[in-house]
Parts: structure tokens; sequence; C-alpha cells
């Protein structure tokens, strides 16, 4: 977290030094109110504002590399934070009639704020349907952030179990569901070390994503065992398209730490379903991963 | 007397605990928040000298868990823990030429290679049970303690003896929501809510030679591993010690003052050191009366009606009270399902 604000000091320290200037220019140029003429709704409705506006730059800087788009969203909110933090000024400050910058920073920066913002989540947008695109086989219709694997840039087993319930609903169309596991993993791990059986994992994962249909999708179920949901699939085609998964894996020549090649294969499971509830579409295919007949 | 309490601090933490700590920094988590509430800091890991208590030991667990929220944790954990690094212990597994030999370090050097989890090893005709025991009072961690130990066991066998070993799984409690991970960490036969902590397996594996062991390296390992338990505090915790003493006298078993006698304390002492391992007398007896009540039904062909003699019940009536009131079963209900798996 502390490394992702570092990135940002520069931006942070900018708005800091901004903030003050309109501090003292207010000073510099009106008097302060006496309490009486306070007017308390006004400073926390207009405080509050700003203060959220602080909070959303936070919020973002921490969450988001810089980039064109991170800059545009925090341009925009500082721009906003101003015009609020002038407004907040008003209130303990009264500025001579005189004085026209105020309401330039009030009621020019306000539009000219939102329009960046707008400008930033609209590159966003387009950031996202990017990325998205690239995650199109390891997540389907919704997201879920809690489901994330914390291995591999997968979602586990319990986003599998809610989207082939989702599927298994759609009645009139076949759904394959494929478990694969590394032959002899136990033996890769204790042979390759921590480190580099985590990174076989992951880049086994890239493999089958390579190989698979833009509707399917790939879970990691637990260990080093994934899960495969080929939506409107029936059997002959599953059967093609695992074989096809377990020659690519085949053929991946994973490469240690010390560059040596460890060969690696998967035994596969395959289960159709019919008529029956996501646990027992996944019971099915983990039953058939065991036997070498692989018949649902 | 030779027992340790909760917060004796011998366990080395560049052991067990260390790998816990590489597994976080393997996933981005900093050590010191790990490591926070248990007055230790990395650097002095790292020099070798620092040391644990069995009750840092569960606060370590309870931080790892927290900072890494995820059902795999422990099974990743186990997969890692043996035959680890832990001198002269994790040398005497690596060499052990089968699995009675492997077994026996778990069971006669516990607290030097898995100091949280005591294992007891029973043999019935047809299997061997080899039963997981809360030596610290873990309380909501035990569960992941049991994971990592059975997946670490599991994982070190397979890998020592060269082939995949027919383990059946018993756990204490229900099936939690992510089986998949006890599926394909553990890959066996899963039972759950069973009343004992255990893995099975048929008798005929026990002295099955295995590949590429020193006999020589085992017998100075041996040696080493006799010399440093006799220069630590204790051999057992004061819990997992008292529940081994009331089981071994269970036909008649000590109260709380004679067992304070036996102990050369003064049963408000027994009591304050026991409350230090979240445990009371009564739960220790009664534990260890279920156990053996288990035992003898599962593996040793006995009817409730023998257990209910041979635990010193006066009327089967009250046993059966008894009995319920420990698991939640009664004992022809507990019979039935223990001689399942037994069978199989």
């Amino acid at each position: 977290m502390k490394q992702r604000l570092s990135l940002h000091r520069g931006s942070l320290i900018a708005l800091l030094v901004m903030a003050n200037l309109v501090v003292l220019a207010n000073l510099a140029s009106g008097d302060l109110k006496t309490v009486s003429e306070l007017v308390w709704l006004d400073i926390a409705g207009e405080g509050g504002a700003a203060l959220l506006a602080l909070l959303w730059i936070g919020l973002i800087l921490n969450s988001r590399p810089t980039g064109r788009v991170t800059r545009l969203l925090v341009t925009g909110l500082s721009t906003l934070f101003l015009a609020y933090w002038q407004d907040l000024m008003d209130e303990f400050i009264q500025l001579p009639s005189a004085v026209m910058w105020d309401h330039w920073l009030e009621s020019g920066a306000m539009p000219l704020g939102m329009l960046l913002l707008t400008l930033g989540i609209y590159h966003w947008h387009r950031e996202q349907q990017a990325i998205s695109a690239q995650l199109q086989k390891r997540e389907r219709v919704f997201r879920e952030h809690r489901s994330l694997d914390g291995l591999t840039p997968l979602s586990g087993p319990r986003y599998l179990r809610e989207q082939l319930a989702m599927e298994l609903l759609k009645q009139d169309q076949p759904l394959s569901l494929v478990m694969l596991d590394l032959h002899c993993f136990d033996h890769s791990r204790r042979l390759l070390g921590p480190h580099d059986s985590d990174r076989l994992l992951r880049e086994v994962a890239e493999v089958l994503l390579l190989n698979l249909r833009q509707q399917d999708l790939l879970c990691r179920y637990a260990g080093d065992r994934f899960a495969v949901v080929l939506p409107r699939t029936g059997r002959q085609e599953a059967e093609s398209l695992t074989r096809e998964l377990e020659q690519a894996v085949r053929h991946f020549a994973f490469k240690t730490q010390r560059g040596i090649t460890h060969p690696v294969a998967i035994m596969a499971g395959l289960a159709v379903a019919h008529d029956e509830d996501a646990d027992s579409l996944i019971e099915r295919a983990n039953r058939n991963l065991h036997s070498p007949s692989r018949v649902a | 007397m030779g027992f340790f309490l909760h917060d004796q601090r011998f366990i080395p933490a560049h052991g067990q605990a260390a790998v816990l700590l590489d597994l976080a920094a393997d996933q981005a988590i900093d050590s010191n928040v790990l490591l926070r509430h248990t007055g230790l800091f990395r650097e002095q890991i790292v020099q070798g000298e620092a040391q644990l208590s069995s009750h840092d030991f569960l606060q370590l667990i309870h931080n790892s868990r927290r900072s890494l929220a995820d059902p795999e944790l422990s099974f990743r954990y186990g997969q890692r823990l043996f035959p680890g690094h832990y001198g002269a212990a994790s040398t005497l597994l690596a060499n052990a030429g089968n699995l009675a030999q492997a077994l026996q370090v778990f069971c006669d050097f516990g607290v030097l290679i898995q100091p949280l989890a005591g294992a007891r090893l029973s043999l019935s005709e047809q299997h061997l049970c080899l039963q997981w025991l809360d030596c610290a009072g873990s309380g909501p961690h035990w569960r992941f303690i049991v994971e990592a130990a059975m997946t670490g066991v599991a994982s070190v066998t397979r890998w020592l003896s060269g082939e995949r070993l027919p383990w059946q799984f018993l756990f204490r409690h229900d099936c939690p929501d992510y089986p998949e991970q006890y599926q394909v960490h553990l890959s066996g036969p899963l039972h759950f809510a069973s009343q004992i902590d255990a893995m099975l397996l048929p008798l005929e594996y026990l002295e099955r030679p295995w590949p590429n062991h020193s006999a020589t390296a085992r017998q100075a390992a041996l040696q080493q591993c006799q010399q440093e338990i006799a220069s630590l505090p204790g051999t057992l915790s004061l819990r997992h010690g008292l529940y081994l003493h009331l089981l071994e006298h269970i036909h008649q078993p000590p109260s709380l003052q004679e067992s304070a006698e036996w102990l050369e304390c003064s049963p408000a002492t027994l009591k304050r050191r026991l409350k230090g391992f979240s445990s009371h007398y009564q739960q220790l007896l009664d534990e260890a009366r279920l156990h053996q009540a288990v035992h003898w039904l599962a593996f040793h062909g006995q009817g409730p009606d023998q257990v209910c003699a041979r635990l010193n019940f006066t009327d089967s009536t009250n046993f059966r009270r008894s009995f319920k009131r420990w698991s939640g079963q009664t004992p022809a209900m507990c019979h039935r399902q223990l001689l399942r798996f037994a069978q199989r």
C-alpha cells in the first residue's frame, strides 16, 4: 500500500501546495469572520464535500498504477477539491467585493474538474474493456473479486460452483466439465521447491487458457487441480477439447529457475451434465479423474 | 516431571514456524505483521536464536490465518513441513527405513518435529491408526493444525515410500465449506464428524521397506534426538502429558487431587497451568474416555456393553448418557459409524 502511494508522491505534494496557497491568498486579501458570523451547516456541507474529494483521490491513487487515466482522474478530482476548498474558505474569511479570483476559483474550477473527471472515467471504461477482453476465459458474465485464487490469476472453487449452477439452469444446452490434475505434482513440488512449483501452476494455467475457446472458463479447483467449464458442449466435442489440452501441456517445456526443462503431464476427468446440481457434476468429474476409462 | 507449560519458550523459531513465515513471505506478507504479539522479530529468527512458546506459535498461526484468509494455507503449510530442516529429527525422518520408523519420529520425538500436535499410534488386527492430539489447547486453530499435520504426513510418507499410501482420514469436525482442499490435498477417503482426528492405513504397509535411506545416519540421528529431547524443559506439554496419564489409567482415572500429587504441585496450580492451555481437568478426562471408547469400538471389535464395563461405568444408561455428552452420539450409533471405515 505504501509502495502504491509513493508512486504518486509528486501529485500529492502538488495538491498540498495548492491547498496551502489558497489558504494564504485568502488570508492575505480578506479578514477573518467572527464566530457569530459562521454558518455551521455550510461549513459541514462544503468541508465534507472537500474531504470526500480528498478521500476519492486517496483511493484512486492507492489502487492504480501511474498513467494517463490515473492522471486525468486525479487532476479532475483535485480541481474539484480546490473548488470546494475555496468554498470552505469563504465561510471563514470575508473577502472584499473587489476581489474576483475567488469566484473564478469556485465557479470556474468546478465545471473544469467535472469535465476532467468525466474524461478520466471515459478512458477508465475503455481501459476496463481492454482488460476484460484479456480476462475473458477466466471470468464469465459477472465479477466477484472475493473468489479470486491467491496463487494463479484464476478464480477459485466458489466461483466455479456459482458459474456451474448458472449454466445448469440452461437445460436445453449441453454442458461439460473437465477436471485436470497434474501428473505426480507431489513429486514435482519436492523436486522443484516451492517457488518453481508455484510458478509451474501459474504457467500451466496460461497454457490451458491459450488452448480454450472464448466461451470456456478455467478455474483453479484446489492444489494442482484445475476445472474447465465447457458450455454448449456435448461429449464428443468435450473429449476432443480435453485431448487438445492434454497434448498442449505435454508439449509445454517448463523451465526451472536454473533453466532446466521439467516435463509436465496432466490427467483429465470429464463429466457431461445430465439433470443434476453443480456439486454432483463436480464429484463425477473428480471421480472420472481417477478411473482410466474417463467414462462419465 | 518433564512437562512444559504454555508460555515456556523452547521451540526454535527457525523450525516449523519459519516454514509458515516463508510461505507468507512468498505471498508478499510482511513477516513482522505475522510476528505481531509474539515478541519476536524477523532479525532474531534469522540469527537462529529466537524461541517460541506453544502459546506464541498459536499466535503466529492466528496472525497468518488473518493475513492470508485462504483455506489452502494449512494444506500448503503441511506440504512444506516434513521432513523439513529441524536438525536431527528431520534427518531421522528422512532416513526412515519403513513407515513404522517414520511414524516413530512423530510419536517419540513429536516435540521436535511437530510441537503443537501429538501423535499416538495404535495397531489393531487390520489397521494402524495414527491419531492426532491437541498438545497446546489450540481451540479454533486445531483444525488448521490437524489439516497441516495430516497433509504433511500423507505427503512425506508418499515421498519417502515412493508410492501413494491408501490413507483414510477421520476428522472430528464437520465437512467445512472448502471440501475441495481436502479432496485434492489428502486424496483419500474422508470421514468428517468422526469422533477422533486420525489417519488409518492397512497394517501391511507398516513394515514394508522403503528405498533410499541410510541406517547409519538414522542411528546417529536417533542418538542426537534423544540428547536434544533431554535438554528441553519437557518432552510433552502438560496438557498432553496429563491426557496420556489419564488414558493409561482409564479404568480407574485419578482425580484432580491425585493428578496434582502425581505432578508434584497443588490442585490450584494444576488448574491454573491447565488454564494456560485453555483446558481443564474434566475436559481432558472426557476426551481420554471418549477416545479410548472409540478405539475399542472401532478397532478392537468390542461392543458398547464391553466398553461400558472397561470404562468402569456401573450401568449402561449412565454410560450412554455420558457418551452422548462427550460425542453428541449414542455409543451404538458411533459403533455403527466407526465399523464402516474400519472395514474398508
